[in-house]
């Protein structure tokens, strides 16, 4: 195969950069090109795991696999991203930058023209060419999906210099980044109605109707003569003028004696037991005669009698049938799900919400995430046995998602505690511990004297017990005005809000803005006057305290200004909150309503959190290598794997590698 | 551009004049299609706001 002059080049450089650090040259290492590179990398992504805790498990001798690594390598805390919220502090993983760099600082962000929140991570658009025939509206052009993280993922680099990559599930990449190397989107991937996931609920309680439920539809069924007719509500149908939701019926017949039901759906028929999960069932919504739209969802026989119950899980995307872009090469989601069958495809997996709502109780909660790990962990062993060289990253969501719903079982000073629920569920987010060192055990077998072996996590996890109102502190402070007084907490969006009089205001789970004059819609805060209010806000709310607890909820505000670098800052919130231990942003604060409490007992069962100040909050790094930085953070990670194949970091990155130079080579 | 007729009230067609007239617009149509196109913003907004709630919910970090 004959050299390009770019790759030569390359090559030269590489040959180059090693010598200078004492290393063997790459090229003399077997490195021919894709798929043959010597050096390798291992890296487990465990989301949430926390130091304190995995401390403990291996001081129990319940981690094996841990206290294995532990001890041929090492073990650090892992600096986490400002504010430590996933998307964000994924993205310092991704791009070795900060949120200055990659433009993601939330999970939510929000429209300066209308005080409205908006997705951070991606952008969706209709067609903007159209065609309309009678009731029908034809794109002349394709729709578009666009991620809106900033900034060069890692993969992309490796990529340019024919360093193979395959990266499993890593958030902030949806729709994936456009390489040739093997992707598949994580967190921030929707389902199949756009959303962050929402599930169906069908039932013959009247009381459980009506209920405004997050992340969830609650449907009203009748029985007539043991059958029950309902309707699957799937995506708009953007193919029609007045875009009619689409949905497709189905029929539950019961058993007239025993707790098992039979369910229709339109081309397949299959039988649950009362208390039985129906595995992945495909769905298809037509739109038009030569369009649907197919999707993938889980039926759960909650209960026949006396009152029917029946859940479906959100609708994910079909891995067989993208409808929308979920993997590099395109093709990628279709082999795993010819070889696997359908699996978990929207971003968070396990549903926190029907849990948080009490549609699914904790043991049904539970035995779905473990649907969850048992197809994470068979991709991830048919993933490591193909793997042969560059870098392979493999990302678990349960180990946080489990944290969020059962931290109330582990703090008996948690207002969600419940000592019967403990005593059953207790131990939930130890089990979880133990299964991902099970997969850190698998990791091993592909390990050899030129491979890195890492597990990271991109925070830690801390227990939620008060919210703290903050679109309400800065009322009492003066901040924010109401239009109505008496209107003060019933309403989403700022409607109730007078942006002739508000200095500040709050979106997201950490973020606060300035109603600035010239960028906000009413903004009235002059461009010059601004420092000195950020500054005078952020004293305040460092310093201001609890009365109930003694404690200063706020432990630091960060100004952006000070802390983020790159080309991005100026988009930032000017202030990002660190909350104390214990403390959170209130449930209501982020969506712009004013309760009328600043703080308030968070007795939900999404009870641990991590969006706080990132010093009470580290994640975990683990190396077979010994960890040469003091502090480590994500971003040095990414300069690391840079390090490791012996390419040139560009000046944007922020990091610096965690390695002696020398010292991949040399295991303790 | 196409034109329909509404029918008015006529107490209420003679209040709409008379403040058509103190607020200055140039006839009473225009009043009108203004108070329209403003109650139709606010309906298109809060469709635009019940679209946000959906996708937002299910995120499990905001009720």
């Amino acid at each position: 195969m004959s050299m390009k002059r770019r790759d030569f080049l390359k090559t030269a450089f590489l040959a180059g950069a090693l010598t200078g650090l004492g290393l063997e040259p790459f090229s003399s290492l077997a490195a021919k090109g894709k798929r043959d590179t010597a050096r390798k990398m291992i890296i487990l992504g465990f989301d949430g795991l926390d130091p304190h805790l995995l401390e403990i498990f291996i001081r129990q001798g319940k981690l094996p696999a841990f206290a294995r690594l532990w001890r041929e390598g090492d073990f650090k805390r892992l600096g986490t991203s400002i504010p430590p919220q996933s998307p964000v502090a994924w993205s310092n993983f991704i791009t070795g930058t900060d949120p200055g760099g990659h433009a993601i600082f939330d999970f939510i962000h929000r429209d300066p023209q209308h005080y409205l929140p908006t997705f951070s991570a991606s952008k969706t658009e209709e067609a903007k060419k159209t065609i309309s025939l009678g009731n029908l509206v034809l794109p002349l052009s394709g729709g578009e999906v666009t991620l809106l993280r900033r900034g060069k993922a890692f993969w992309q680099y490796l990529e340019e210099y024919d360093i193979p990559a395959t990266v499993f599930k890593i958030p902030s990449n949806y729709p994936p980044a456009p390489t040739k190397q093997r992707t598949i989107s994580g967190m921030g991937t929707p389902d199949i109605l756009g959303t962050y996931g929402i599930f169906n609920f069908y039932t013959t309680t009247t009381a459980e109707v009506q209920q405004d439920i997050g992340g969830g539809r609650i449907h009203n069924v009748y029985v007539i003569g043991n059958q029950i007719e309902a309707k699957l509500p799937g995506p708009v149908n953007t193919f029609k003028k007045d875009r009619p939701e689409t949905y497709i019926e189905f029929k539950v017949y019961l058993d007239p004696v025993n707790p098992v039901a039979k369910i229709s759906l339109p081309g397949e028929e299959f039988i649950l037991r009362e208390g039985e999960w129906s595995g992945w069932k495909r769905v298809e919504f037509p739109l038009i005669p030569t369009q649907s739209v197919s999707g993938i969802c889980m039926f759960y026989l909650k209960q026949v009698r006396p009152e029917f119950k029946l859940y479906v899980s959100p609708i994910n995307i079909d891995p067989a049938k993208p409808a929308l872009p979920l993997s590099t090469p395109e093709s990628y989601s279709r082999e795993l799900a010819a070889k696997f069958g359908p699996f978990f495809t929207k971003g968070l997996p396990a549903d926190t919400s029907a849990l948080d709502s009490d549609i699914l109780d904790d043991r049904e909660f539970l035995i779905q995430d473990d649907f969850v790990l048992e197809e994470r962990r068979a991709i991830f062993e048919y993933e490591l046995k193909r793997f042969e060289s560059g870098l392979l990253f493999y990302y678990v969501s349960s180990t946080d998602q489990r944290q969020h719903m059962f931290w109330r079982l582990l703090d008996k000073n948690h207002p969600a505690y419940d000592e019967r629920l403990a005593k059953e569920f207790g131990r939930a987010i130890e089990h979880i511990y133990i299964e991902v060192d099970r997969i850190l055990d698998k990791a091993f077998s592909r390990v050899d004297k030129n491979t890195i072996l890492m597990v990271m996590s991109d925070h830690g996890f801390s227990p939620f017990r008060y919210a703290f109102n903050l679109n309400t502190w800065l009322k009492e402070n003066g901040y924010l005005s109401l239009i109505n007084e008496w209107k003060q907490g019933e309403e989403d969006f700022f409607l109730n809000v007078d942006w002739h009089r508000t200095k500040a205001y709050a979106v997201g789970l950490n973020g606060l803005y300035i109603n600035q004059k010239g960028r906000e819609a009413e903004g009235i805060v002059p461009a010059k006057e601004k420092e000195a209010l950020v500054r005078e806000i952020a004293r305040k709310l460092e310093s201001f305290v609890d009365p109930a607890t003694g404690e200063r909820p706020v432990r630091r505000a960060f100004v952006t200004q000070d802390v983020y670098h790159g080309p991005y800052t100026q988009e930032a919130p000017e202030i990002i909150l660190g909350y104390n231990q214990g403390y959170r942003v209130s449930w209501a604060s982020p969506l712009g309503r004013i309760p009328k409490k600043i703080i308030e007992p968070n007795r939900e069962k999404w009870s641990g959190d991590h969006c706080m100040d990132p010093a009470v909050i580290p994640g975990i790094l683990l190396t077979n290598r010994p960890i040469q930085a003091k502090f480590p953070q994500l971003f040095d990670l990414t300069a690391t794997i840079l390090q490791t194949f012996g390419l040139p970091q560009p000046p944007e990155m922020r990091g610096k590698p965690i390695f002696k130079e020398e010292s991949w080579a040399k295991p303790k | 551009m196409g034109k329909a007729k509404v029918k008015l009230d006529k107490d209420l067609l003679e209040k709409i004049k008379k403040y058509a007239e103190i607020s200055g617009y140039s006839s009473p149509e225009e009043f009108i299609t203004h108070c329209l196109e403003k109650e139709l913003a606010k309906l298109e907004e809060s469709d635009s706001e019940e679209e946000i709630k959906k996708k937002l919910k299910g995120l499990g970090y905001i009720s």
